[in-house]
C-alpha cells in the first residue's frame, strides 16, 4: 500500500474557508493536467464512554474511542485510542459488535468527501470535513500519495515537494500537513491503512479542537 | 445467528469419533487450538452490564484474533421444542493489540482457557445449503494469566462435542433440522443436546467405537 498523506486548509490570519477553497483546489489540480477518477468519503466518529446508574464517570475505560471507516475498505473499520497510542484494525462487523455492547456511544461524526485525481505517480483526493446530517463545512483537505514507493520516510520529502508545486501562488492560505507520529502508534514504516486512519482521527481531533477555540 | 448442540465423549472414543467425521464429511479436518478470553464490563460502563469473548487461533504460524458476541437464546414455545438452541452471534477479526485495546475500553479479564482438538465441516442442502461445523474440543484451564504453554485440562477424560450452524431468522427451522439429522448420526457415541442441557455419556459408546475402529470408518454416507 503506498503512503498517504493528509494535508488540511489553513486559512491566512483574518481569512476564512468556503466551498470556493475547494473549487480552487480542484481547479489547481486540474490545471496540473489531474484527470478526476472518482468519488470518496470517509466517515470519522467520536465515542463517548457509556455511563450508568451514577453521576461519576467510570475511571478504567479510555475518555475517548475514535472510529474511521472507508468506503475503498468497507469490510474493515478502525478504531483509536489517541491517549492509549493505539490503532486497531478490525472487520467491519465489530461495529455491530460495539453497538450491541453499548459501551461507547457516538457524540458526532466528521464526514470527509470528494473527488479523487490522478496526476502521473500521485494521487490526489481532494475533499471537504462536513458534521455528518448537516452541512456544515468544518475542513477542506487533501489526501496525497506518491505511487511508487509504500515507506512513510521516503515518501515523505517527495510528497513534501509536490505540495509545494501546488500552494505555489495561493495568498489566501496554504494547505497544512498533519504530523500523527506514527511511531508513538507503534505503526511500523511500511504504510498501512491503519496509518491513513490515524491520520483522519487527528485531523478530527484538531478540527473540534479548532472549532472549541 | 446460529444454531448450537452439544454433547460430551469419553477421549477414549475421540479416535472413533474421528474416524465416523472423516467417513462423513470427508478430509477436511482443521486442527483447533484456541486461547479464548472472556471479558466482561467493570462498574458503571456500559448502558448495560455485557461481555464479550476474545479468540485467540493459535493453529497457525502466527495468531488470528476475533472478537466473539454470543446474544441471548431465542425464548418461546416454539424455541423450547426445536432440538438446537438458537442463538444471535457476531464476530469479528481483529488486530493482534485486541487485548489492550478492551482492556482500555474497561473491560476487566472474567476467565480464560485453552480449547484444543479438530474440527469438521460437512455440507447438506436441506432444502438450503447449511455448512455444520463439528469442532471436538478439550478444555484447559490456565495456572496463570495468559500462560498458554501451562495449560491443563480441566476433565482430562471427557471431551466436548459441539455441531454448530450459520443461520438466519428465515431459515433456521432448516438449519435446526440438518443439525438434527447429523446429531442422529453421532448418537452410537455421543448424545447431543442444547447448551445448559446435560446429556451425559452414551453407555453403549465402547461397543460402536470399537465397531468403527474394527471397520476403519464407514462408508455410509448422509
Amino acid at each position: 500500500m503506498t503512503v498517504k498523506w493528509l494535508y488540511y486548509w489553513q486559512p491566512n490570519v483574518g481569512g476564512t474557508m468556503s466551498s470556493q477553497t475547494l473549487f480552487d483546489a480542484f481547479k489547481r489540480i486540474e490545471a496540473l493536467h489531474g484527470s478526476k477518477t472518482f468519488r470518496w468519503q470517509i466517515t470519522a466518529s467520536q465515542f463517548r464512554p457509556n455511563q450508568r446508574d451514577s453521576p461519576v464517570p467510570p475511571v478504567d475505560c479510555a475518555r475517548e474511542l475514535w472510529g474511521v471507516s472507508f468506503s475503498e475498505v468497507p469490510d474493515k473499520y478502525f478504531f483509536a485510542l489517541r491517549q492509549d497510542h493505539m490503532v486497531v484494525e478490525a472487520d467491519a462487523t465489530m461495529q455491530a459488535i460495539m453497538e450491541k455492547l453499548q459501551v461507547y456511544r457516538n457524540r458526532l461524526t466528521i464526514l470527509f468527501e470528494g473527488f479523487q485525481y490522478e496526476l502521473g505517480d500521485f494521487h490526489i483526493k481532494a475533499g471537504r470535513a462536513v458534521l455528518a446530517h448537516t452541512e456544515n463545512l468544518r475542513g477542506i483537505v487533501l489526501e496525497v500519495d506518491y505511487k511508487p514507493l509504500s515507506s512513510v520516510e521516503q515518501s515523505r520529502r517527495v510528497v513534501e515537494d509536490f505540495m509545494k508545486v501546488l500552494n505555489k501562488g495561493v495568498v489566501t492560505g496554504q494547505f497544512i500537513p498533519l504530523d500523527p507520529n506514527f511511531p508513538e502508534y507503534s505503526l511500523p514504516d511500511l504504510y498501512s491503512w491503519q496509518h491513513t486512519s490515524l491520520q483522519y482521527v487527528t485531523l478530527m481531533a484538531h478540527v473540534l479542537s479548532q472549532q472549541r477555540t | 445467528m446460529e444454531c448450537v448442540v452439544q454433547g460430551i465423549l469419553e477421549a477414549k472414543h475421540v479416535d472413533a469419533l474421528e474416524v465416523l467425521l472423516q467417513g462423513l464429511c470427508g478430509g477436511l479436518r482443521e486442527t483447533i487450538k484456541v486461547h479464548e478470553i472472556c471479558l466482561k464490563t467493570g462498574p458503571n460502563l456500559g448502558a448495560v452490564a455485557s461481555e464479550v469473548h476474545l479468540c485467540c487461533s493459535l493453529s497457525q504460524p502466527e495468531p488470528v484474533w476475533s472478537v466473539r458476541h454470543v446474544g441471548g437464546a431465542m425464548r418461546g414455545a416454539g424455541a423450547e421444542q426445536l432440538p438446537a438452541l438458537v442463538r444471535p452471534v457476531l464476530e469479528a477479526g481483529i488486530s493482534n493489540n485486541s487485548l489492550r485495546f478492551m482492556h482500555a475500553l474497561g473491560y476487566k479479564l472474567d476467565y480464560e482457557m485453552l480449547r484444543t482438538g479438530f474440527s469438521f465441516q460437512m455440507h447438506k442442502t436441506v432444502p438450503i445449503a447449511v455448512t455444520i461445523t463439528i469442532a471436538v474440543t478439550a478444555i484447559h484451564r490456565l495456572p496463570k494469566t495468559h500462560s498458554v504453554d501451562e495449560a491443563q485440562p480441566v476433565t482430562p477424560n471427557l471431551h466436548m462435542v459441539q455441531l454448530t450452524a450459520p443461520a438466519s431468522p428465515d431459515n433456521y427451522s432448516d438449519v435446526v433440522g440438518a443439525i438434527s439429522g447429523l446429531a442422529e448420526y453421532l448418537a452410537p457415541l455421543v448424545h447431543l443436546s442444547k447448551p445448559g442441557v446435560p446429556a451425559g455419556v452414551v453407555p453403549t459408546a465402547s461397543t460402536a467405537a470399537a465397531a468403527l475402529i474394527s471397520r476403519g470408518g464407514i462408508t455410509k454416507v448422509l
